[in-house]
């Protein structure tokens, strides 16, 4: 491993540093002695897990936070406001960001958005002429070749994006940071972010590009800052990087290798679909569930995975094809009475689908199944807290009381919640759409382990997730969906992360 | 092994938590100042104030604003809005006294009222519930065609029921207390209980904090949303009728505006119009609030026309004052 940067940064002008930074919160050392470069022309990495110190670094060159100690220096002048003059100060040294969520007004053009809040204006009305060139001009610097009177709302995600970072890009930039800005991309949409990247970094801007995919890393990143528990632990040159030893930073210590699974699932199926279609995604679906059985399904995002989960429970009507519950036809059944046949469903967002952050654990929990701990009609304080404690336990969630805002929750916790409330309800078949989403590590590890246990009770389960590593680790098979039908079929152990991605990816 | 998304960094758990809690007591409590504020105010300058007859007199009001509002909280708990009330009063006020007119025994007619008014407020909340008509349109739609046809049918004219024992006795004081005031609290015993210990309260929260988790866990938000506007109706009805116990006639003109003050009356409580968060005691004090400003500035002498300035100076003084508490409470528990 070289550590490249840290030499050349001797050479080269830098754009941004931070010396020696420390930011504590309570309870949390997010950032720990930290120092850090980055230079004109950079695209630099930036890796670490969950709660890393990743956001607080940013955070620190925006000036949205002030270090406890330490300095940070744009342009070799330190920042010396408190305060929210701070990230103004930042923002006028030419610090842009550009976050995971989109903050663009889909009902406006694509110049209004750009310039939102800051319109070219004469006597108080709005130069649209003018905008509108400076917007077309600003939009092709990224390769972005759209009318700009067009309207966001009928923008793809990728154009969206690019978009984002066209606004970030107005005005002398000196540094563009770009938190995941592919993660809700398809492969070839993340090339198009890719590309712009390239453009913004060929014009002598630094940029620094958190993100969780290597393969994005090695084709636009010269070197890759890898944080853990708060400190940066090293630099190294994305070329002579092998992907493992740089998981084996991030994480600390050698990732573990996939689980050898017990099969105890029983010949008998519990779900069969047939043919099933749902234009423009999915063309003929056909596979079956057996019981006890951990199935999961891989596919890139936009694959239509969530497309067909919800079309099996009953939330979504699909054109063609056949559904069977124990044999028999569910087909248009609805979302209510494939629960009461046992069905249950954790979505993909579990912020806006999955949970009702206000509420306690306990509700959250009870709410698939209130009659349970009512007695007369009433709920019962006694049977909710004892059931809910039951899936506390058994699910390993970490909460104070059972009635806390599941809000204040983990992500991880929070997940396992969501589906904490289909075992309350005694469900047999579950239906998990990515359900290690923003959840970190050690949680990930306990959700896998949960489904294992929650399979040997006899109950089956399909397993969806964008990420390949995890497939090998909870399920006996893996069906692979491609070009709207499943293409390929793994059986434990013979799971093999490369070859799953493989599959993923070829073809188109 | 793959990684996370960033995350943005997290207030610790406990602050949170016990910012949470704090915020839930602080907004009764400086409710509570509030009530207390308005009684030295007034009793120290009003003349009367004070009098046991005033009391009953607020007592009374109250009940108007209150056995509405019980159900609107629920209403706005779960994210929706109902602007009808003031002319569902007025509407059954009227329709009850036709059925008695028509020689409809008492009790039918009680019946009957509840039930037109459950019906009318499910008319409502089907609009919503299955045909995705915003709560308040389908509820302004409702006020209108409510208050234009008791006008219609009684040319503006109160209806006058003549003798009755039993609509007397409801305007009859148990021991000083109008019969009005004590269905009120009892309704609000019942209200704030199915709002802690059912399955139907906790499902309005739910349902007001996330529609969408709400329906994947199997609650069934349709139903719910209609069964919360039918039991506005009946609430409305309840009040139609000790309406007109207390006039002795149905009245198309009635309860003008209640619809406004009821709605004050739970904001005020500090129930959050974007739904998921309320209480009943809330609503309560909050009532309490608008009655006592209502009463106070009869009793001053203030010019009607400028109690409505008064009034509604502070209404949003009041609302104004109970969010910048909570901040400051949840920003100290942050530090």
């Amino acid at each position: 491993m070289t550590t490249a940067s840290r030499m050349s940064q001797t050479i080269a002008p830098v754009v941004a540093s931070i010396k020696g930074c420390t930011r504590r919160y309570p309870g949390v050392l997010a950032l720990d002695n930290a120092t850090f470069d980055v230079a004109p022309g950079e695209v630099r990495a930036l890796l670490g897990k969950n709660g890393a110190g990743k956001s607080t670094l940013i955070r620190m060159l925006t000036g949205a936070e002030i270090p406890d100690s330490g300095t940070v220096l744009i342009d070799g002048v330190e920042l010396t406001q408190t305060g929210s003059g701070r990230a103004q100060e930042s923002f006028e040294r030419g610090v842009r960001v550009v976050y995971q969520e989109l903050s663009l007004v889909p009902g406006m053009t694509l110049a209004e958005n750009l310039f939102l809040g800051r319109w070219p204006r004469k006597g108080g009305v709005i130069q649209y002429a003018m905008m509108e060139t400076e917007a077309t001009e600003a939009m092709a610097r990224l390769g972005l070749d759209l009318p700009p009177d067009r309207l966001v709302a009928g923008l793809s995600p990728a154009e969206q994006q690019l978009l984002e970072i066209a606004r970030a890009m107005l005005g002398k930039p000196r540094l563009v940071i770009l938190d995941e800005p592919t993660s809700s991309l398809a492969a070839a949409e993340a090339d198009k972010v890719m590309a712009a990247v390239k453009r913004v970094a060929a014009q002598g801007i630094a940029v620094i590009y958190v993100s969780h995919r290597m393969n994005e890393i090695r084709q636009i990143a010269h070197s890759a800052t890898i944080m853990r528990d708060g400190r940066i632990i090293d630099t190294v040159d994305v070329k002579g990087a092998d992907t493992r030893e740089i998981v084996r930073l991030m994480l600390g210590s050698e990732a573990s290798q996939a689980a050898v699974l017990e099969d105890r699932s029983c010949p008998e199926i519990v779900l069969e679909v047939r043919e099933l279609a749902l234009a423009p995604k999915l063309s003929s679906i056909s596979f079956s569930l057996r019981k006890g059985e951990v199935l999961g399904i891989a596919g890139l995002l936009g694959s239509g995975r969530t497309e067909l989960l919800q079309s099996i429970i009953g939330v979504r009507r699909f054109d063609k094809g056949d559904v069977l519950a124990d044999g028999q036809s569910v087909k248009f059944a609805g979302y209510k009475e494939m629960v009461r046949r046992g069905f249950g469903y954790t979505p993909e967002s579990r912020k806006e689908e999955g949970i009702v952050p206000l509420l306690g654990v306990d509700e959250n929990t009870l709410a698939t199944n209130f009659p349970g701990v009512s007695r007369n009609g009433i709920l019962s304080a006694r049977r909710m807290a004892q059931a809910t404690r039951g899936i506390i336990d058994r699910l390993h969630i970490k909460t104070a009381r059972t009635d806390t805002p599941i809000g204040t929750l983990s992500g991880g916790n929070q997940q396992k919640v969501v589906i904490g409330r289909w075992v309350y309800a005694g469900s047999r078949i579950l239906l998990l759409d990515e359900p290690t989403r923003g959840v970190d590590v050690e949680a990930k590890a306990q959700i896998y382990a949960i489904i294992r246990q929650l399979a040997s009770e006899g109950r089956s389960i399909i397993f969806v997730s964008s990420e390949i590593e995890e497939l090998p680790l909870v399920c006996d098979r893996v069906l692979v969906l491609r070009d709207g039908a499943m293409q390929e079929e793994f059986k434990s152990p013979n799971i093999d992360q490369d070859t799953l991605m493989a599959a993923c990816i070829t073809g188109h | 092994m793959s990684l996370d998304h960033a995350a943005k960094p997290a207030v610790s758990e406990e602050a949170q938590k016990s910012g949470f809690a704090f915020s839930q007591h602080m907004n009764e409590l400086s409710l509570f100042f509030a009530i207390v504020v308005l009684y030295v105010i007034f009793a120290s300058s009003a003349p009367g104030f004070v009098s046991f007859n005033n009391q009953v007199n607020i007592l009374r009001d109250a009940a108007t604003i209150g056995i509405a509002a019980w159900a609107v909280t629920l209403i706005i708990i779960a994210g929706e809005i109902d602007v009808s009330v003031g002319p569902m009063v007025a509407f059954i006020s009227v329709e009850l006294a036709f059925l008695l007119q028509w020689g409809v025994p008492t009790p039918a007619a009680f019946i009957l009222a509840i039930a037109l008014g459950a019906l009318l407020g499910s008319v409502s909340g089907v609009l919503r519930a299955y045909f995705d008509v915003p709560s308040f349109v389908a509820t302004l739609g409702m006020w209108s065609a409510l208050r234009g046809t008791a006008l219609f049918v009684t040319d503006a004219l109160p209806v006058s029921i003549g003798r009755n024992d039993m609509l007397d006795a409801l305007d009859r004081s148990v021991f000083g207390i109008p019969p009005a005031a004590i269905i009120m609290l009892v309704l609000f015993a019942i209200f704030a209980f199915v709002s802690r210990k059912t399955a139907f309260g906790r499902s309005v929260f739910a349902i007001g904090g996330n529609a969408h988790a709400a329906f994947l866990s199997g609650i069934n938000v349709s139903r719910i949303r209609v069964a919360l506007f039918a039991i506005g109706g009946a609430m409305a009805a309840i009040s139609g009728i000790l309406l007109v116990s207390r006039l002795g006639s149905g009245n198309a003109t009635a309860a003008n505006g209640l619809e406004f003050d009821v709605i004050a009356a739970v904001v005020v409580g500090g129930t959050s119009l974007s739904g998921g968060r309320g209480s009943m005691l809330g609503t309560l004090l909050g009532v309490l609030v608008i009655t006592l400003i209502g009463n106070g500035l009869v009793l001053l002498g203030i010019n009607p026309f400028f109690q409505q300035v008064v009034r509604g100076l502070i209404i949003v003084i009041a609302v104004l004052a109970n969010i910048q508490a909570i901040k400051r409470s949840l920003s100290r528990n942050k530090g």
